[in-house]
């Protein structure tokens, strides 16, 4: 359980953090995914940046209808924070079902965000919101919406010396309701399946269903075929179990120790049925 | 592990054998491939580093094509060993005209030990895909 | 439930007092293997095969050997003649294949030990094993015993094509006639799957040799510190007397830790080569793979029986997963589950055999129960089959065929004898607790309304308080020695080994009763083999049945010489020894312990024919095991939908005979109740076709976690054995042994209306969903 040599840097400014990237190194956030896969010598990098000292990157503010979420806010942060939890509740129920209390202690959401972990439960909750993912690297910023940042497995947009600086997500107000359920495989604590639901009621129905599912496949994704099922109906039992049933539509599932792809797509309807219930059960 | 899919190349089936037989083809598509150096009649020498996530390692191994039946099937396998773990993986290819292409179907299975193994074990399923995908992407292109 | 405190002249024994070890170790200031340090020290890393069968072609040292701070690097001909790794059980025809400190010329098993890299700090040494090169050419590996054993299967050691280490047969009365003449026979496969101890502490030993004493300690995190001594001095060639063994704090043990490991010897070997201390320290990695895993039963059960329900005869073959070669206690593990096959039950007629079987895995030995839970699991998972087959129910053939008070002791068909019991009483307490005729009908209700609602029960029986030493690899007495210094503070030395079980308390309540001193003037020593006379150690459930019994013997004894120097300093012979006072009955006159021991060391007058001091060893031989028994019942409820079990109600009425102390008592049944529910819900450790073991890290074995945990409503019977003064049977391991038949008892009985009969552990909700699904749409 012993890492290889690596450099440490833990500089004060973004700047500074960036130029080391620039050079080669690795960002240190956490540390929760990269530590243990070090430790496991299936990681060895040469360098490490350390972004914790960054002030710069650990805020939680309102902008006008979104929340700016700095990278190095920890999944404690975020759960605890009066502004998620009043203005953007799904983000802090999801954070609350990362890992256990040490790993939310030091766990961030620019790390888990990079991190691209398929079995995450941020990505599940940052596709139902639509969030938007800013990107620095030592000459430019630029921003990726959530579908567009998640590719693959471990894999998303972010170029090599580029970080993840912010991440931005709506404040919906009333008329929307959110949940997210996850099933939890025992040993990691990781999702085997996990299903954040954003729904929108007007005039007796549904007028936006954002559905992120998480667990299921290489990425966590949009189920645009359950959106689309919940859409424009009025939200009956029937309809809901219609939506869910249609939710890993077109996916294919990955199978593993834990769960097979044919009882990992079944969770995944029986739980996105509880979501979206539960959601459409807290539109005030 | 048992995998198996299909992939369609947008080339007739003579031209698809050959080129998943082409060890230049096949260095440049096989994922973190470095260099593919022909030790015998259709075995090859190969280093590889493979990068995913923060997970990196160098293997050394060997690519072997056995059992061919042009342009029908051939049986491709792949082995190596790092200091992470080691993997194996074999697979028949089988080719069969479709549209305007080929359809590859592949039937195989691949094994991982040591360190990989241990703890990557909701993984091994999921990354076998992606890296076949990735393979299969590049070979096209 | 509060602790007590007490006041001076209350008894201690039988009381909820908090433990004296707990202080230490929840400030962390308790020194572990981990915590010694000692000037010039080096670090040990061991390389580890990542294949579970393969030839070594090569190994080039050189660019480890030659890295800044790299001390030595051994391999395994620079170990060849120090030894192999020691069996202690013996069976007839038992095959042992010779286990080398390090490999030689091949690996058969993925940790197989290859190399050690000794440096100046653990980094350099982890970072040494990567730079040896060692070149394998895998071979075919087999980990399924089952496939192991079955014609064409690849060798595990080239010498046993058959992958058989040991065949064992016993046969009781005549289960050919039962079977004959039985109304129902009734059949299953029951598998207890292979399992990883994980104690909070991995493996460590720092061993220290000083040439000029011809002098080895050796720290090592062990449960049984003697019998380490003893196997790594004769290995080693090391004068026993010049070797010590320490058991610093051990972070548990369950078993996995009574084994003396390669490491052990070899650290001790390593000290000796370089003339320097040299510690290693386990990873949990290493833990998953080199520390011994528990269970591996593939089990085939025969039950005979009459159509009133009467158990005639039992028929059970067991294919044990031995793993590739042996620890201390490997072999012998299956047959202890043989010894208790019969259960609580009077079936005169069995007959079992057991079929070793070598795979290439790590080596399995005991863990929690050893061999009992499997017994255990078995027996009652068939007694409910039998139930179902003749439509009774679950307790009421159980108290039909309980063994009936009156007839012990009683000679079961295994060859033991059990000591005491009142089977029907935990089981009857149980059902009161649970209002089992409303469980009963409130699940006929559950059933109108779709839901899987299962009520399970265990009655469970097992053997422990090892032992008779014939019946014993190592000898099965205790020692003790009680010290009163002559300021009158007591020093009890005992021979076992705790590492969690809190004799630490127990015995200074014992010896605080007896002597009627003050418990804080109590100190109780243990581990360290330059302290304490010989011992046996701490497994098996033994340390209070058989150490508190020496200590009890000891104790006795001291009390004699006590009135004695009492009487002469009372100047009478009526004297009454109680409270710590010795009073003369005539004139009421009194003197105290205290002063009794100042005047014993003082020795200005000594009573006739008695020497000064207050000193008295005991070593104590049992003459029998004992065993406790009891009955655990579970409400679970198996959701429909996704196969999740959710267990309402655990009850567990435990019979250990005599309390000491109800807090630890507990802490014993809730500890090995957390481990029986693992086995039964979520733990296994799964190898591969290649023998990797792919269950390698937490991040794939489901530990259980607290919150995971049901809420364990314990209640006691209280039937104390003969076989101790004490009347003590022992509990440490008797809640992993009813836990796991009465959780899977439970959820078939849940999935019964489906026409589920029998399900092997453990029971994943994916398990379940399929069993659910398939039986909806059948």
């Amino acid at each position: 359980m012993i890492p290889q040599q690596f450099e440490y840097s833990a500089p004060k400014t973004l700047d500074e953090a960036l130029g080391l990237l620039a050079e080669g190194a690795k960002p240190l956030a956490g540390g929760m995914s990269l530590i243990p896969m070090m430790k496991l010598r299936l990681a060895a990098p040469e360098h490490l940046v350390d972004l914790g000292r960054i002030k710069d990157l650990n805020y939680i503010r309102e902008d006008g209808s979104s929340l700016r979420i700095g990278a190095t806010a920890t999944h404690h942060q975020v759960e605890s924070s009066a502004l998620v939890r009043g203005k953007c509740p799904l983000l802090a129920e999801t954070v609350s079902n990362i890992g256990d209390m040490q790993v939310r202690n030091m766990g961030t959401i620019g790390g888990s965000v990079a991190h691209a972990d398929p079995a995450a439960d941020y990505p599940a909750a940052l596709q139902a919101l639509e969030a938007k993912v800013v990107l620095k690297g030592s000459n430019a910023e630029r921003t990726v919406a959530a579908n567009d940042f998640f590719v693959d497995m471990f894999t998303t947009a972010l170029e090599p010396g580029e970080i993840v600086r912010e991440v931005i997500v709506p404040v919906d107000g009333d008329g929307t309701g959110t949940n997210y359920q996850k099933v939890v495989q025992p040993a990691s604590g990781f999702a085997i399946v996990g299903i954040a639901a954003r729904v929108r009621k007007s005039g007796g129905k549904i007028t936006l269903a954002r559905i992120g599912v998480t667990g299921l496949s290489n990425r966590a994704f949009r189920a645009t075929a359950a959106e689309k099922a919940l859409e424009g109906k009025a939200g009956s039992v029937a309809e809901i179990q219609a939506a869910a049933a249609v939710v890993a539509q077109g996916i294919e599932a990955n199978a593993d120790l834990h769960a097979s792809a044919d009882y990992r797509r079944h969770l995944a309807v029986i739980y996105a049925a509880k979501a979206i219930t539960a959601a459409l059960g807290r539109i005030a | 592990m048992k995998i198996s899919g299909s992939y369609v190349l947008p080339l007739p089936p003579e031209e698809a054998y050959k080129r998943l037989q082409d060890p230049k083809v096949l260095a440049a598509a096989m994922p973190g491939c470095e260099e593919l150096v022909k030790i015998g009649e259709d075995e090859y020498s190969m280093k590889m580093k493979m990068a995913m996530a923060s997970l990196s390692g160098a293997f050394d191994g060997k690519v072997r094509i056995t059992e061919q039946s042009p342009p029908n099937s051939f049986k491709l396998a792949v082995e190596g060993t790092g200091k992470i773990g080691f993997m194996k993986g074999q697979g028949v290819l089988t080719f069969t005209a479709k549209d305007q292409g080929t359809e590859v179907s592949y039937e195989g299975d691949v094994q991982v030990g040591g360190t990989i193994a241990a703890v990557g074990q909701r993984l091994i399923d999921a990354t076998s895909k992606m890296m076949i995908k990735r393979f299969f992407d590049k070979v096209a292109s | 439930m509060a602790t007590t405190t007490i006041t001076k002249t209350e008894k201690l024994v039988g009381k909820r007092i908090r433990r004296r070890e707990d202080p230490r170790l929840i400030t962390g200031t308790a020194t572990y293997v981990d915590d010694i340090k000692m000037p010039g020290m080096y670090y040990a890393a061991i390389l580890r095969s990542p294949y579970a069968a393969a030839k070594i072609r090569s190994i080039d040292i050189s660019k480890a050997a030659a890295l800044k701070g790299v001390h030595a690097v051994f391999i395994g001909k620079d170990t060849e003649n120090a030894g192999a790794v020691p069996c202690g059980a013996s069976l007839p025809g038992l095959r042992v294949p010779h286990h080398n400190l390090l490999a030689l010329d091949r690996v058969y098993l993925v940790g197989h030990p290859v190399a050690v890299v000794v440096a100046t700090d653990r980094y350099i040494a982890r970072d040494g094993c990567d730079l040896i090169e060692v070149d394998y050419e895998p071979t075919e590996a087999v980990a399924d015993p089952e496939k192991a054993i079955a014609p064409g299967a690849p060798a595990v050691h080239p010498q046993w094509p058959d992958n058989t280490g040991f065949t064992f047969h016993q046969e009781g009365g005549d289960v050919a006639k039962a079977f004959a003449e039985a109304d129902v026979i009734v059949k299953q496969r029951i598998v207890s799957q292979r399992l990883i101890p994980n104690s909070m502490e991995t493996r460590g030993v720092v061993a220290d040799w000083k040439a000029a004493d011809r002098s080895m300690t050796l720290y090592t995190s062990t449960q049984a510190p003697h019998l380490v001594r003893s196997l790594v001095a004769q290995i080693l060639g090391i004068e026993e007397n010049r070797f010590r063994v320490v058991a610093p704090e051990v972070g548990g043990g369950f078993g996995a830790k009574i084994q003396t490991y390669a490491e052990e010897i070899l650290m001790a070997f390593i000290s000796r080569k370089i003339g320097k201390p040299v510690k290693w320290i386990e990873s949990r990695r290493e833990n998953f793979l080199c520390t011994i895993h528990g269970r591996g039963h593939v089990d085939f059960y025969e039950i005979a029986a009459k159509r009133d329900g009467t158990i005639t005869g039992i028929k059970l073959k067991i294919i044990q997963d031995l793993g590739a070669y042996y620890t201390v206690l490997t072999p012998a593990i299956p047959t202890l589950s043989v010894l208790m096959m019969p259960g609580l039950y009077r079936t005169p007629n069995i007959s079992a055999d057991i079929v070793g079987a070598f795979t290439n895995c790590t080596p399995t030995d005991a863990y929690r129960g050893a061999g009992r839970p499997e017994a255990t699991h078995g027996i009652e998972r068939m007694v409910d089959m039998v139930a179902a087959e003749l439509k009774m129910d679950p307790a009421e053939i159980r108290l039909k065929n309980f063994i009936r008070n009156e007839e012990f002791p009683f000679p079961t068909a295994t060859g033991l004898v059990y000591d005491t019991g009142d089977y029907a009483a935990p089981l009857k307490k149980a059902m009161e607790m649970a209002s089992y005729d409303k469980l009963r009908k409130e699940q006929v209700e559950a059933r109108k309304q779709g839901r899987f609602m299962g009520i399970g029960l265990c009655a469970y029986g097992e053997i422990c308080a090892f032992g008779p030493s014939p019946a014993t690899p190592a000898g099965g007495w205790e020692s003790a020695t009680v010290k009163i210094e002559p300021s009158g503070q007591v020093t009890v030395l005992t021979g076992i080994s705790p590492h969690g079980q809190g004799e630490e308390t127990t015995f200074a309540q014992i010896t605080a009763d007896e002597l009627g001193v003050g418990i804080d003037d109590v100190l109780v020593c243990h581990g360290d083999t330059a302290l304490v006379p010989y011992g046996i150690g701490t497994f098996g459930s033994r340390s209070t049945a058989v150490g508190g019994t020496a200590l009890y013997y000891a104790l006795q004894e001291l009390k004699d010489k006590i009135k004695k120097f009492g009487a002469m300093l009372l100047e009478s012979d009526d004297i009454a020894l109680a409270n710590g006072q010795c009073t003369c009955n005539k004139t009421g006159k009194s003197i105290g312990v205290k002063s009794i021991a100042a005047a014993a060391y003082r020795a200005m007058k000594l009573p006739p024919g008695t020497g000064p001091g207050l000193v008295a060893t005991h070593f104590w031989e049992p003459s029998n095991f004992t065993f406790p028994f009891g009955a655990h019942l579970v409400v679970t409820e198996v959701d429909a939908e996704t196969g999740d079990v959710a267990i309402k109600r655990y009850i567990a009425v435990d019979d250990c005979g005599n309390i000491l102390n109800p807090l630890i008592v507990d802490g014993q049944v809730h500890g090995g109740v957390a481990q029986g529910i693992g086995q039964a819900l979520w733990e296994q450790a799964v190898y591969d076709d290649n023998g990797q073991l792919v269950t390698g890290e937490f991040m794939d074995y489901t530990m259980p976690r607290a919150h995971m945990m049901p809420w364990i409503e314990s209640a006691h019977t209280t039937t104390p054995t003969p076989v101790n003064p004490l009347g003590v049977k022992g509990v440490g391991e008797a809640g992993t042994i009813g836990a796991s038949p009465a959780v899977v008892n439970s959820v078939v009985d849940a999935l019964s209306p489906l026409g589920v009969r029998h399900l092997d552990m453990p029971l994943t909700p994916e398990k379940l969903w399929k069993v659910i699904s398939s039986g909806r749409t059948a």
